[in-house]
């Protein structure tokens, strides 16, 4: 399996790669690692006549510190640096754990959180992780900055917010709050996960103050669960409350067809480890 | 249109242009004849085809050889003749660790790059690392103890 | 015999650690061009028109082929039946089958020309599934009755029956009578899954014809059988037909008999310069494949636990050419009753040709297949019955030197012994849980419940026993092993080479085996059937023997004492006075002067007989395991803890290389047993062709105890009471998985054990 011909362009700047994209139009595509496009281009899923390299734009990569406790990935940073990072295992180690299972020690070599979230493959873990966090995506065109919630990033298959020109780059999460479980759980069948399950906690007192819980690689996009019954839940009343609230996200998730596994299966997988996962989130919480 | 390449390849310096859409193992293998380097899966799954650019294990069969411009590149022949490579050769052949070698020169060079990196936990945390290296003749309890040895903890 | 039994180190493992072993894929020939084939997009289907007009004007394009450049020859190959096409004439019978072939000047340029190859299609009904080929009114995959290949060793083959291109059965005793008087009666219909191989070398072949002789370079296990192929279809003598055969990466039988060698060499033919052809892995994966399976199978007992009769069919799945269909279900009848002592079996199995990619050999084939149902059955049994897992195998299972088919060869291997040596390993009665009738308390409960299973089984092994080998010793002592196993990994070349060290009593450092090419290495049948140690191997033995032989000639003449007083040493010969000429020595002395060379030849063939299957095997290989497994009651995952497997080989030449083998096998397994299925469309097409979404094991699936025990009791008809080995352990770990997860409450009928399958069955026992 081999690649189409096609032109490469290697922009350092963030205004040369954005007006090389608008000029180029819907036959150009940005990469950086380009692990998830340059496989789906050999398995002829996809073709595009010009690639925009973005490795050499500067300001795109590294991890920082920011105001407040934020954490700022650039979005050209590789998953092994987002990994390794200390300040993501500081602030977020549970991202860490979750990056570490990411495809394969290659791919988190050389692949870039920002294109992990960019090609917006439905069978993936980061996408969900930024969601159940309240990450932001910061994104640019022609100098001018936006910043668009996780949770409104990725609008379909393979398909994100970003306007034509439009590059992300970078993630920001939050400072996170005291009191804040998080836990991230994965099954695959073959290469990518089948299900995967984020839930996040943050206890005020002995309740549940704010939960999020975020099903990922079953649908055509993460699902955010309803996670409002699980408000104000203490430690008596709260397994059958995640119980509850597992099997509701269950209900509402819309599996996509799989080779390997049927929408009853993969179903009844998400009862299971959102109810894991929102166990393992409180008590990291309450903790 | 092609794209001009200047890289340093196993310790040695290349200069030349190279086709945008030419893949890394391609030009390894056909274009500098290092045939060291496998083709099996060709999806980034099987690790058959792992060189190190930066001294990072990547995919060659995902990769651009445009993208090694001003980047080091080693493959299992810039890996032989190395200190490492001695003491991998000694490992592997006391555990009988090489069958049909298809996977060999993939499994030396990630684990040069995890070594680099300094793995630390012993014989599970390398059976996590090496997950992504694919072999189908061995079962992996041979390299696993090959690598224990060679990257594990002595103390 | 200092060589002999040691776990000398592997003679190409430096080569292999320094990226320096040579596989066909590597070698680039002057000239050589690059194949791409076009395959069918259809899955039955006549071809109406061909047009390569615009790919041949395509760039670096230099020969495109089709039908119409093989109207010389009878083009149809197929060693059991002779039914295949070297591409498609006229018609395809399956998704992916090759149509025309392109070779350009680079793989780029044909790839890209193959896109411009006009097929036209006129769809024909499909039958892609075994329900659909053997239906009343199925379509038929092949409308004239294939010849008879060349080279089988069936015997007459029966005649065909709609879609079933070979059938095999066999009763004996009164089977309607011992069910009549059974206690217990199990029975049961299972599926087994088609599964893929995956070599991590694809295949690959490069062919180039020379006046009117032909080479070619293939990554192929059977060389000799190629050559005979070749030769019939191209019309040429053997001896015009080279086989070279570089470092396989791995076989596993999935480049046993012919695969792209027709292709290659007529595209070579055509374009009048080397060609070569590498298969993509989506491509190996339509080229062959394991034979899918449906089973019925019936099991009889007494109240004490005797079996009393067995009753089994099964429909192998051969795709839409029979490859080694044939075999492959000869030996999945003859291993479903099991190495037992029955009263009165039958059983049937039938070869079945469906619109879908062939299937072939792959390793432990037909007893991977029936073992983990007759073993899963007799499980059943010993649980109605109250009765221990393992009292109900020593009671049954057949001891060596009895009948294990009529006219064939006795059971050779103590199969009681290598069960309960494979049960301790996993701690089998350790705890209450594994003896039955088990206690109420000891039954599994909870979320992860732990099951221990055994499973013995047998391989008829050794295929057709003939084998050559020359051994020469040069006039510096050097040895050279010319014997045409194949090296997949399986360490051919370092065991031969220990072989006739052995004999010789020389450093195994001046021993090599070399490649296999058919020019220069003599005729060796196959490598597969776990044969290479007993047969090859033997030859071996005999042509050292015979090099020893004139070595002790010449050394009776120089030291002026007779031949039973001369004894080998490390090198040389010596007598009782400690008096030696080394080898060198005595080579030089033979000839006068420091030149000439010692050969020995050595043969292997059938003893009386046609070394045909009916009257063989040569030996059965053992098939034992054990395993204990948990399994999670809410999502159907097993995690396979503990595996022990039984390596009886008679003499294990390299113990090493044994164990390695039995692990390999193992993981292979594994991945039969959990996750590996290959899925197919409505039209044949294979779904799952890439590793993306065809899962084979990784590090991360090894259980975490694995042990081989090798048992040596000098039982083997090879060399040194040597019998083969690498292949058991694949029939017999699936099998004990099975039983393990049933013994943890959750009885499967359908390989592989995916979670799903798995949760859906718990919810059908509503365990809870």
């Amino acid at each position: 399996m081999k690649l189409p011909p096609f032109r490469l362009y290697h922009p350092h700047s963030v205004e040369e790669a954005s007006r090389l994209l608008t000029e180029l139009g819907d036959d150009a595509t940005a990469y950086c690692g380009g692990t998830e496009l340059l496989l789906a281009m050999k398995l002829g899923l996809t073709t595009y006549e010009h690639l925009v390299d973005l490795k050499r734009v500067d300001g795109l990569r590294g991890v920082a510190d920011g105001s407040g406790g934020l954490l700022r990935i650039g979005a050209a940073t590789t998953h092994h640096e987002v990994e390794t990072s200390a300040a993501v295992r500081a602030r977020y180690p549970e991202m860490s754990m979750m990056i570490s299972h990411v495809a394969n020690v290659r791919v988190r070599s050389v692949g870039t959180l920002g294109g992990n979230l960019c090609f917006a493959d439905p069978h993936s873990d980061p996408a969900s992780f930024l969601m159940a966090v309240g990450a932001t995506l910061e994104c640019q065109r022609d100098g001018q900055v936006r910043r668009i919630p996780a949770a409104g990033f990725l609008t379909g298959l393979y398909e994100t917010a970003l306007a034509p020109g439009e590059l992300l780059t970078a993630v920001e999460l939050p400072a996170r709050p005291d009191h804040t479980g998080l836990s991230h759980r994965r099954m695959k069948l073959t290469e990518r996960p089948a299900v995967t399950v984020t839930a996040q906690i943050t206890m005020r007192g002995n309740a549940v103050a704010e939960a999020r819980l975020i099903v990922g690689s079953v649908g055509i996009m993460p699902l955010a669960a309803d996670a409002t019954a699980l408000f104000g839940a203490t430690a008596a009343d709260f397994a059958p409350r995640s119980a509850s609230c597992a099997g509701q996200a269950a209900a509402d998730c819309a599996p996509l067809p799989d080779g390997e596994a049927s929408p009853d299966y993969l179903r009844h997988l998400v009862t299971v480890y959102a109810r894991e996962a929102l166990e393992e989130a409180f008590a990291a919480a309450a903790a | 249109m092609t794209e001009r390449v200047q890289a340093t390849i196993n310790g040695g310096h290349f200069e030349g242009e190279v086709a945008p859409q030419e893949l890394l193992l391609d030009f390894l293998r056909d274009r500098l004849g290092l045939t060291g380097t496998k083709q099996s899966c060709e999806v980034e799954v099987c690790g058959a085809c792992t060189v190190l650019v930066d001294g990072n294990p990547v995919s060659s069969c995902c990769f651009l050889a445009a993208d090694i411009d001003s980047r080091e590149v080693e493959t299992i022949e810039g890996l032989v003749g190395s200190d490492f490579h001695r003491r991998a050769v000694e490992a592997f052949m006391r555990h009988a660790a090489v069958q049909c070698g298809f996977c060999t020169p993939g499994m030396l060079l990630t684990a040069k790059a995890l070594a680099g990196r300094g793995l630390d936990g012993g014989r599970g945390a390398i059976a996590v690392a090496m997950n992504g290296n694919l072999c189908r003749c061995t079962g992996y309890h041979s390299i696993l103890d090959s690598l224990t040895e060679l990257l594990g903890d002595p103390a | 015999m200092n060589a002999v039994g040691q776990s000398v180190e592997r003679a190409d493992g430096r080569l292999k650690l320094a990226g320096q072993a040579e596989y066909t894929g590597d070698i680039r020939l002057p000239g050589m061009l690059y194949g791409a084939i076009l395959h069918s997009q259809a899955g039955h289907a006549r071809i109406t028109s061909i047009s390569t007009a615009a790919a041949e004007k395509a760039e670096g394009v230099v020969a495109i082929l089709t039908a119409e450049d093989l109207s010389d020859l009878d083009p149809y190959y197929g060693h059991a039946l002779r039914d295949r096409p070297i591409v498609a004439l006229g018609k395809v019978r399956f998704a992916g089958e090759p149509v025309a072939v392109v070779a350009a000047e680079s793989q780029a340029a044909a790839d890209a020309a193959v896109a411009y190859i006009d097929v036209e299609y006129e769809e024909l009904p499909v039958a892609a599934s075994l329900d659909q080929a053997l239906a009343e009114d199925a379509p038929l995959v092949h409308d004239q009755v294939a010849r008879p290949g060349a080279s089988h060793g069936l015997g007459d083959l029966p005649d065909a029956e709609g879609n079933i291109c070979y059938s095999y059965s066999f009763r004996r005793g009164d089977v309607d009578g011992a069910f009549a008087d059974a206690s217990v009666v199990v029975e049961g219909e299972y599926t087994f899954p088609a599964v893929y191989q995956y070599s991590m070398e694809t295949h690959t072949t490069i062919a180039h014809w020379r006046g009117g002789e032909l080479t070619l370079w293939s990554s192929c296990q059977h060389p000799f059988l190629v050559r005979q192929e070749i030769a019939g279809l191209f019309g040429l003598p053997l001896d015009l037909v080279q086989v070279i055969v570089p470092f396989l990466g791995g076989g596993f039988g999935s480049k046993s008999y012919t695969k792209m060698e027709p292709l290659t060499a007529a595209i070579a033919r055509k374009a009048g310069r080397p060609v070569r052809i590498l298969n993509s892995v989506n491509e190996s994966m339509i080229t062959t494949r394991r034979h899918n399976m449906k089973c019925r199978m019936r099991t009889a007992a007494a109240a004490d636990g005797t079996l009393l009769g067995r009753s089994a069919e099964a429909w192998m799945d051969t795709g839409a050419y029979a490859d080694n269909g044939p075999r492959v279900t000869a030996t999945a009848g003859d291993a479903a009753p099991g190495p037992y002592r029955w009263r009165a079996v039958e059983s049937a199995a039938h070869c079945v040709y469906t619109n879908t990619s062939p299937s072939g050999s792959y390793r432990a084939f037909g007893a991977t297949h029936l073992q983990w149902i007759g073993e899963s059955q007799l499980d059943e049994v010993a649980r109605r019955l109250s009765m221990d897992r393992l009292e109900i195998r020593r009671r049954n299972l057949l001891r060596p030197g009895e009948e294990v088919r009529p006219g064939g060869k006795p059971l050779d291997a103590d199969l009681i012994g290598d069960v309960e040596k494979a049960a301790a390993e996993v701690g089998w009665s350790d705890s209450s849980a594994d003896v039955y009738p088990r206690a109420p308390e000891a039954a599994p409960r909870g979320r992860h419940r732990r099951g221990r299973g055994v499973s013995v089984g047998l391989l008829a092994a050794g295929a057709q026993p003939v084998s050559m080998a020359t051994v020469r010793m040069g006039p510096d002592g050097s040895v050279t092993v010319l014997v045409g196993t194949t090296e997949l990994g399986q360490g051919a070349r370092t065991v031969m080479a220990q072989i006739a060290a052995g004999v010789l009593n020389s450093p195994v450092s001046k021993v090599v085996m070399r490649g296999t090419d058919t020019r220069y290495t003599p005729y060796d049948r196959s490598t597969g059937a776990s044969r290479s140690t007993t047969v090859a191997g033997l030859a071996v033995q005999r042509a050292a023997q015979s090099v020893l032989d004139a070595l002790l000639e010449t050394a009776t003449v120089k030291l002026e004492t007779p031949p039973g007083l001369l004894r080998t040493a490390e090198g040389r010969i010596e007598d009782q006075g400690g008096r030696s000429i080394t080898h060198g020595e005595l080579v030089r002395a033979r000839f006068g002067f420091d030149g000439g060379e010692l050969i020995g030849h050595g043969r292997v063939q059938p003893e009386g007989g046609s070394g045909s299957y009916a009257e063989g095997p040569v030996f059965w290989e053992v098939c034992v395991a054990a395993v204990e497994a948990e399994v999670d009651m809410e999502t159907g995952v097993i995690t396979v803890l503990r595996t022990s497997t039984v390596a009886d080989v008679g003499k294990a030449i390299n113990p090493q290389l044994v164990a390695r083998q039995d692990e390999g096998a193992l993981l292979q397994g594994l991945g039969n047993a959990l996750f590996e299925e290959m899925h197919f469309a409505p039209d044949g097409m294979v779904l799952n062709d890439t590793l993306l979404d065809y899962r084979i094991p990784a590090f991360e699936d090894m259980p975490a105890s694995m042990t081989c025990t090798i048992v040596e009791n000098g039982d083997g008809p090879g060399p040194f009471g040597a019998k083969g080995c690498g292949e058991g352990a694949l029939a017999a770990v699936p099998a004990a998985i099975v039983n393990a997860l049933a013994d943890a409450g959750v009885p499967m009928n359908a390989l592989p054990l995916t979670p799903e399958r798995v949760w859906r069955r718990i919810q059908e026992l509503k365990i809870s």
